[in-house]
């Protein structure tokens, strides 16, 4: 069994191969990125040696990779054939060798060769003599099966979860805290080691409850082992084995359970009787209503709101307690529009086959631009206030809350210009988005990853272009007394963010109007 | 006889080498329950997606009541209804969210698509559910709410590509009851199907496309000439036959 499901592994990985061009760049790229973590690991851990946090650095390494396999399979789950149970649930298997099977194709790939090759890095950076080795490379084998299973009983007990509609839709909301520590890291820690804030003692205290949890347990292994304390080290290991014992046996179980139970979390619900909003605003109140629907029932819409505001503040991290807190405010406001408008972006591909009922009653650019402002008023209705609240609130924690204002004009100005970018892209870069089983984030389909990156990089480069002469209204009118330059910059920037979105629902109409069809047959291939 | 409800005329489409639709010609009268039959990868979903003004042909004219598909979208478009094979809903909308929409799209005010909506919801034996997510609705629901968003606008010409596929006894028995009901009041119905009892059932016209090309059109008994439908169906498209040979463990007698 294991070796069968080992080759269904490897065909499924050499299929992408031969597959559509798309596919295979995201499979050549996929492996480059394996070998670079698994360089980079190796260098970073081997580095190490020598040093006295060593072990507590180390610990906090084996960790991250824990908790990485944790939440990558929740993300991208589907993506590997192997991992859902139901797929299997036809034949008849043993619970057992099925287990040992699917940990068998677990371990195949790139990935979890680049995790055993980098993390071995410890062979140099933290053991020390024949018994330190030997244990460094059980260690690091018994720490990789570790997070293979860990993953293996996770994803098992959602994967009923994960197929359903309420699971999926809970698994969006996965994505705003992922999003949060990553920004946190990416942002926060290396301005907090910039500032000496992060120290070998930050380490050392991480490591005081890191050292037992699993990964601290192998880490910790290694450096007994290296300092002759031969039982220590074994002791350490035996209960990791333990652990991954205790594991797979849990896991062994909600197998079972996973392979005859259908998931139950999805009972439907009703929603308030309430006719669809704008009732006498023809069209465009007709498309801003479903719009605006969406953007509170749809899981999707809700974290991409939050990631926004997210963004927002993390660009602001960097400069906002320092005298040059304005630029802050200025970068983190076009950010904001600038997301706003990535998001939005493929809005027809967004929509998927729904698009087709549009299609067949939307016809001519009168009723087109209807549609387009439609969609751009229910943005702007939540895009206005969230992001003008997040400013004031990013430049009350600079100290300086009456600054909100005339970042206000800038939001306003960079809405209005998101909102344009994101009309044109959404018919001019249309493209069919699919949400792989169980993945809760929709991607382009294959072949169209270029009109995906052109419309996120059009819109942020497309709405800081736009902002430029708010942004030197704003930095010339310092003289003006701020009871005449406040409304005046708000009320022009808010007047010339109308005008762009407006004119880009003009031009997005014209385009749809003459390519309907095309941009339906696009989005009836959306798979959400 | 006056001018026909949908008239076809040569209409082509390929998707590179592959020539799904290659010139056909149709001409359905009004108050017609017409049925498109043919195997399946005959062209029957090109062709519609064709006629209804969201695929565009290489060539070929559509009249819908007289109205130019490809050359006045929005005056053909306001006269039909269209249900695609895979149901194309929005799962984020109630039932009774999506019939207002879709009324509400066609240029009709509020208050009517309201009050059609809750009509047609009846019929359609969906009032319980109005009020829930259509994501949470099974295939038969779904086509039923899909059959009601083509509906609210009353329109002349009605095309369904699969209306019944997957859809249980008892809701296909609603649909059908509705679609004769509207075919009655002298509307048009043109749908696809690959189920040859269906089509003999409800059908007064009936064309078979093969391999992009209208191999027969007329009335039931003239295309099925003193046959099943299903036999002349098989007569005119082909059947693949033999190959059984090589299955000789097939079967409880051997192993």
């Amino acid at each position: 069994m294991a070796r069968l499901l080992v080759q269904l592994k490897l065909r499924l990985l050499t299929n992408a191969l031969r597959s559509s061009t798309g596919a295979k760049i995201s499979f050549i790229v996929s492996t480059i990125f394996a070998v670079l973590v698994a360089i980079g690991t190796f260098v970073i851990l081997a580095a190490l040696r020598g040093q006295s946090a060593a072990v507590d650095q180390t610990a906090a390494v084996f960790t991250v990779f824990a908790f990485a396999w944790l939440i990558v399979p929740l993300l991208a789950f589907g993506l590997d054939g192997t991992l859902d149970p139901a797929t299997l649930a036809l034949y008849p298997l043993r619970t057992r060798p099925l287990a040992v099977g699917l940990l068998a194709a677990s371990a195949t790939g790139a990935w979890p060769l680049a995790n055993v090759v980098g993390l071995l890095g410890v062979t140099i950076g933290l053991a020390h003599g024949v018994l330190g080795e030997l244990v460094a490379v059980l260690a690091v084998l018994l720490q990789v099966l570790f997070c293979i299973t860990l993953a293996r009983f996770v994803i098992t007990a959602m994967a009923g979860l994960l197929r359903s509609r309420r699971g999926r839709d809970l698994a969006v909301f996965l994505v705003i805290p992922i999003f949060a520590l990553y920004e946190a890291f990416a942002q926060v820690v290396p301005r907090m080691a910039a500032e000496g804030k992060i120290t070998a003692e930050t380490f050392a205290g991480i490591d005081k409850w890191l050292r037992w949890l699993p990964p601290g347990l192998a880490a910790h292994a290694i450096q007994d082992a290296s300092a002759g304390h031969a039982g220590t080290a074994l002791l350490r290991l035996g209960l990791l084995a333990a652990v991954i014992v205790v594991l797979a046996g849990l896991w062994i179980r909600s197998l079972g359970r996973a392979l005859v139970r259908v998931d139950t979390s999805t009972q439907s619900s009703a929603v308030r009787g309430r006719p669809l909003p704008f009732a006498r605003s023809g069209i465009r109140g007709t498309v801003a209503g479903r719009y605006l629907i969406y953007q509170r029932r749809d899981p999707g819409s809700i974290v991409r709101w939050c990631i926004i505001a997210v963004v927002m503040a993390a660009a602001s991290v960097s400069t906002i307690r320092t005298p040059h807190y304005h630029v802050a405010l200025i970068v983190s406001a076009i950010v904001g529009a600038g997301i706003l408008g990535t998001f939005n972006a493929n809005s027809i591909g967004l929509t998927g086959p729904g698009f087709g009922l549009e299609a067949s009653a939307l016809t001519g650019a009168r009723a087109l631009r209807a549609y387009f402002t439609g969609r751009g008023i229910a943005l702007a209705l939540i895009a206005v206030p969230l992001m003008t609240a997040v400013s004031f609130g990013i430049a009350a924690v600079a100290g300086h809350a009456a600054d909100g204002l005339w970042v206000m004009a800038i939001d306003l100005a960079s809405i209005g210009a998101g909102l344009a970018l994101s009309s044109i892209f959404t018919v001019s870069l249309a493209y069919p988005a699919e949400k792989r089983v169980g993945s809760p984030w929709p991607r382009p389909a294959d072949g169209y990853g270029g009109r995906s990156v052109a419309g996120t990089f059009g819109s942020l480069f497309g709405v800081a272009l736009a902002a430029i002469p708010v942004i030197l209204a704003v930095e010339f009118t310092h003289s003006v007394p701020a009871a005449v330059r406040v409304p005046a910059l708000v009320l022009c920037a808010a007047g010339y963010g109308l005008a762009l979105a407006w004119a880009g629902a003009r031009i997005a109409a014209r385009a749809a109007d003459r390519q309907l069809p095309e941009l339906y047959q696009l989005a009836v291939r959306s798979k959400l | 006889m006056g001018k026909p409800a949908i008239a076809v005329r040569g209409l082509r489409k390929s998707f590179g080498a592959k020539e799904a639709v290659a010139g056909i010609d149709l001409e359905i009268a009004h108050g017609s329950f017409a049925g498109l039959v043919g195997p399946n990868g005959a062209g029957k979903t090109t062709s519609l997606s064709m006629m209804t003004g969201l695929l565009r042909p290489d060539s070929g004219q559509v009249l819908i009541d007289g109205l130019d598909v490809w050359a006045d979208p929005p005056a053909a478009k306001a006269v039909m209804g269209v249900v695609p094979a895979e149901a194309q809903l929005f799962e984020r909308l109630s039932g009774a969210e999506l019939l207002e929409y879709a009324g509400r799209l066609r240029g009709m005010p509020a208050g009517e698509a309201r009050s059609r909506s809750a009509q047609l919801l009846d019929v359609l034996d969906l009032t319980a559910d109005a009020k829930r997510l259509v994501a949470d609705y099974s295939t038969g629901m779904r086509k039923k709410a899909a059959l009601g968003c083509a509906l609210i606008h009353n329109p002349a010409v009605l095309f369904l590509d699969e209306p019944l596929e997957g859809v249980d006894p008892v809701s296909a028995d609603v649909i059908r009851r509705l679609l004769t009901r509207f075919a009655g009041s002298g509307s048009t119905v043109l749908f696809s199907s690959h189920v040859m009892e269906l089509v003999e059932q409800v059908c007064d016209h009936v064309s078979i496309i093969n391999k992009g090309k209208i191999v027969a059109t007329g009335t039931i008994d003239q295309v099925r000439n003193g046959k099943t439908l299903q036999q002349a169906f098989i007569d005119l498209v082909g059947a693949k036959a033999g190959g059984e040979e090589g299955l000789s463990w097939l079967g409880s007698s051997s192993s």
